[in-house]
């Protein structure tokens, strides 16, 4: 397992000014990017690479505590059908929704983890497995959750009210709003994710990461950290998932099965497990835009995206990012970003308080 | 509900029933000894019901050569899927199951384009029926069932009789140590590989002439991996508790309440079992694995 996650562990909040320049350069340039592409499709498509990112952000957090969870979708879907229940049924602005559904889907996780969490290892990942499969049977059987063929008409959300200026209408013709929420919602779960790595239940993940039975033996309780890794994990899949059912405003059982699941391992192992945060963006880029330009037949598909997989483990253990950074001094994609911004500053003028520091 | 369809519910159950059980054992050799989680065994099980049908309707060769070829073939492949894939990234954990699900994807796809969808039948091998106080029992499903009892039993002296049986539970039980003993753990990954495929295969094969033959038929492993789930992992006589009551009850299932409510109902009471027993019905609760 060396190869594949072990050595690896969240690199730290640790600002320094010239990662916070590169940082906001790299905020302007994702804030920026309607204005680039032009074609609604293609906007569509990086919003799914950031729906996409999420989730396999979500499976290497869970990696890292030595969980392996074949689920992932099935949490996503469950956020999703809470979400669009609540707007529907109850008529819940999406505003409220949201969060809601987040809260319904954490609890969910504790739940279901509360039985599946204890046994971690084999018991784990095929129960973890029949969930997913359990849950499409729940979705498609049950009338609440309109049948195999799926919910349609989900409300948008409502336009946010802005003083002196328009509100911001959410319209499925130009995807801009979309694209900024979606940024908003990548943004907080990355940092509610640095935040929990960075409190004390960060150390307690790290050790168990690194060695369970020691972790173990120093007092961590593995059932319980291991339970929290789950519930927010989940609770993080069911916040894009309420996202995407108000996004697609429609949802299918069938698109939150088991295929989904492997395709989020594949965004998360093509980027590279070691890298939490950049790995799964880069994969579901690749990943998502990739057959697009290729334009595969979608009968012959999985036989691309199985071969890619055995290929992908058997050569390409560290992923894209781990192959950067073979090559060289390991340079990881936070401190090319602080590259970047030092070299920006180094042509800023430098203010009092630095010059005063140089002395 | 009267007796005769009881009965039948039940004969049909325990005749599927004996089918999970050969699957679940062989999933279970590949799960303890080379320690993969093999999500494409089910499509072995497929694998194995092609080969059959097509020797048998395409070359018309009689039915048990082409069992035992059928038997054969998979139990060859998956060899050969153990030697390319598997033995390079034999310990790591993770990559193991995505290479299984990789070779899930290619084998369930690539038989779809190859045969196409729709399903194929052959007819059946032996006619008539028995009947014994009212249930009426084919005579090729009770064929099935002592066929596969007879299997059964070769695999369990196989494991408790031979030095290769002795080899693969001393690897399942500890790699090491095995090791130390002088046991060539690499060649008894391959061999628990080789049978474990070949059980597939023929389990997919006894089952032909009973059922059609379809691309879906792969789909099988999400059961196999509740019954070992139910049985415990590594646990020969709980998989064959255990496949034998999921057949059953699965068999009613899907006449009173339909497929899919069934399979949430399993996993529901799979997940409270596991809770209260960690090691399924008659495993041993395990060590978590090294990650």
């Amino acid at each position: 397992m060396e190869k594949l996650g072990k050595k690896y562990r969240f690199n730290q909040i640790n600002i320094r000014s010239g990662k916070l320049i590169g940082l906001v350069v790299l905020g302007v340039i994702l804030v920026l990017v309607p204005w680039l592409v032009r074609s609604p499709y293609h906007m569509h498509l990086l919003i799914m690479v950031g729906i996409y990112a999420v989730l396999a952000m979500t499976f290497i957090f869970l990696l890292r505590t030595g969980l392996i969870s074949l689920a992932i979708a099935a949490f996503w879907g469950i956020g999703a059908y809470s979400s669009a229940l609540l707007a529907m049924r109850l008529d819940l602005s999406f505003w409220l929704a949201l969060p809601l559904s987040t809260i319904i889907t954490g609890i969910i996780g504790f739940c279901i983890g509360y039985i599946l969490v204890r046994n971690p290892g084999f018991a784990f990942i095929i129960l973890t497995i029949s969930f997913g499969m359990a849950i499409v049977h729940v979705f498609g059987t049950f009338d609440v959750f309109g049948g195999y063929v799926g919910i349609t008409r989900i409300p948008a959300p409502d336009p946010i009210p802005l003083p002196f200026l328009a509100p911001i209408e959410f319209s499925r013709v130009s995807k801009t709003a979309y694209y900024y929420l979606m940024l908003f919602l990548v943004l907080i779960v990355v940092l509610a994710l640095y935040a929990f790595y960075s409190a004390w239940t960060g150390r307690a993940w790290r050790a168990i990461g690194l060695s369970p039975r020691l972790a173990e033996s120093l007092g961590v309780n593995l059932f319980r950290y291991r339970l929290v890794a789950f519930v927010i994990a989940s609770a993080a899949a069911g916040l894009m998932g309420s996202f995407y059912a108000h996004y697609m405003q429609s949802l299918v059982p069938g698109a939150f099965d088991l295929f989904k699941t492997i395709y989020v391992h594949i965004y998360a192992i093509l980027g590279g497990i070691g890298f939490a945060i950049s790995g799964p963006v880069i994969g579901a880029f690749i990943m998502t835009i990739v057959p697009e330009l290729l334009r595969v037949v979608k009968e012959f598909e999985p036989i691309f995206t199985g071969l890619f997989l055995i290929l992908l483990v058997l050569f390409l253990p560290n992923g894209l990012l781990g192959l950067l950074s073979l090559r060289q001094r390991v340079e990881r994609p936070s401190e090319s970003i602080a590259r970047v911004g030092r070299w920006i500053r180094a042509y800023l003028p430098t203010s009092r308080s630095e010059h005063e520091n140089r002395k | 509900m009267e007796l005769p369809l009881v009965g039948q519910l039940v004969v049909n159950g325990l005749s599927m029933g004996m089918v999970y059980v050969l699957l679940a054992s062989g999933f279970n050799l590949i799960l303890s000894t080379p320690k993969i989680l093999f999500i494409a065994y089910g499509e072995f099980y497929m694998l194995g019901a092609y080969i059959l049908w097509g020797l048998t309707q395409e070359l018309e060769l009689p039915f048990f050569v082409a069992l035992c070829l059928a038997t054969l073939a998979t139990g060859i492949l998956g060899g050969i899927t153990y030697r390319l894939i598997f033995q390079r990234i034999e310990g790591h954990f993770l990559a193991m199951i995505v290479a299984a699900i990789g070779l899930m994807m290619l084998m369930a796809q690539g038989t779809m384009l190859v045969f196409g969808t729709e399903a194929r039948g052959m007819p059946s091998l032996f006619t008539g029926m028995i009947i014994v106080g009212g249930i009426r029992i084919s005579v090729e499903r009770a064929v099935l069932i002592i066929i596969a009892l007879a299997v059964l039993v070769g695999l369990h002296l196989l494991l408790q009789r031979t030095n290769i049986g002795r080899a693969m539970r001393a690897v399942s039980f500890n790699a090491d140590v095995a090791a130390l003993q002088g046991v060539n753990s690499n060649r008894t990954y391959l061999l628990a590989m080789v049978v474990g495929c070949a059980l597939a295969g023929f389990a997919g094969a006894i089952m032909t002439p009973v059922f059609a033959v379809s691309p879906g038929m792969g789909a099988i492993t999400f059961i196999v991996l509740l019954v070992v789930m139910l049985g415990g992992i590594g646990s020969m006589l709980g998989a064959i508790v255990a496949g034998l009551v999921l057949g059953v009850t699965l068999s009613f299932g899907q006449y009173s309440v339909g497929g899919g409510v069934a399979q949430i109902i399993f996993f529901a009471v799979i997940a409270i079992l596991i809770f209260f027993r960690p090691g399924g019905l008659l495993g041993k609760a395990r060590e978590e694995v090294p990650l």
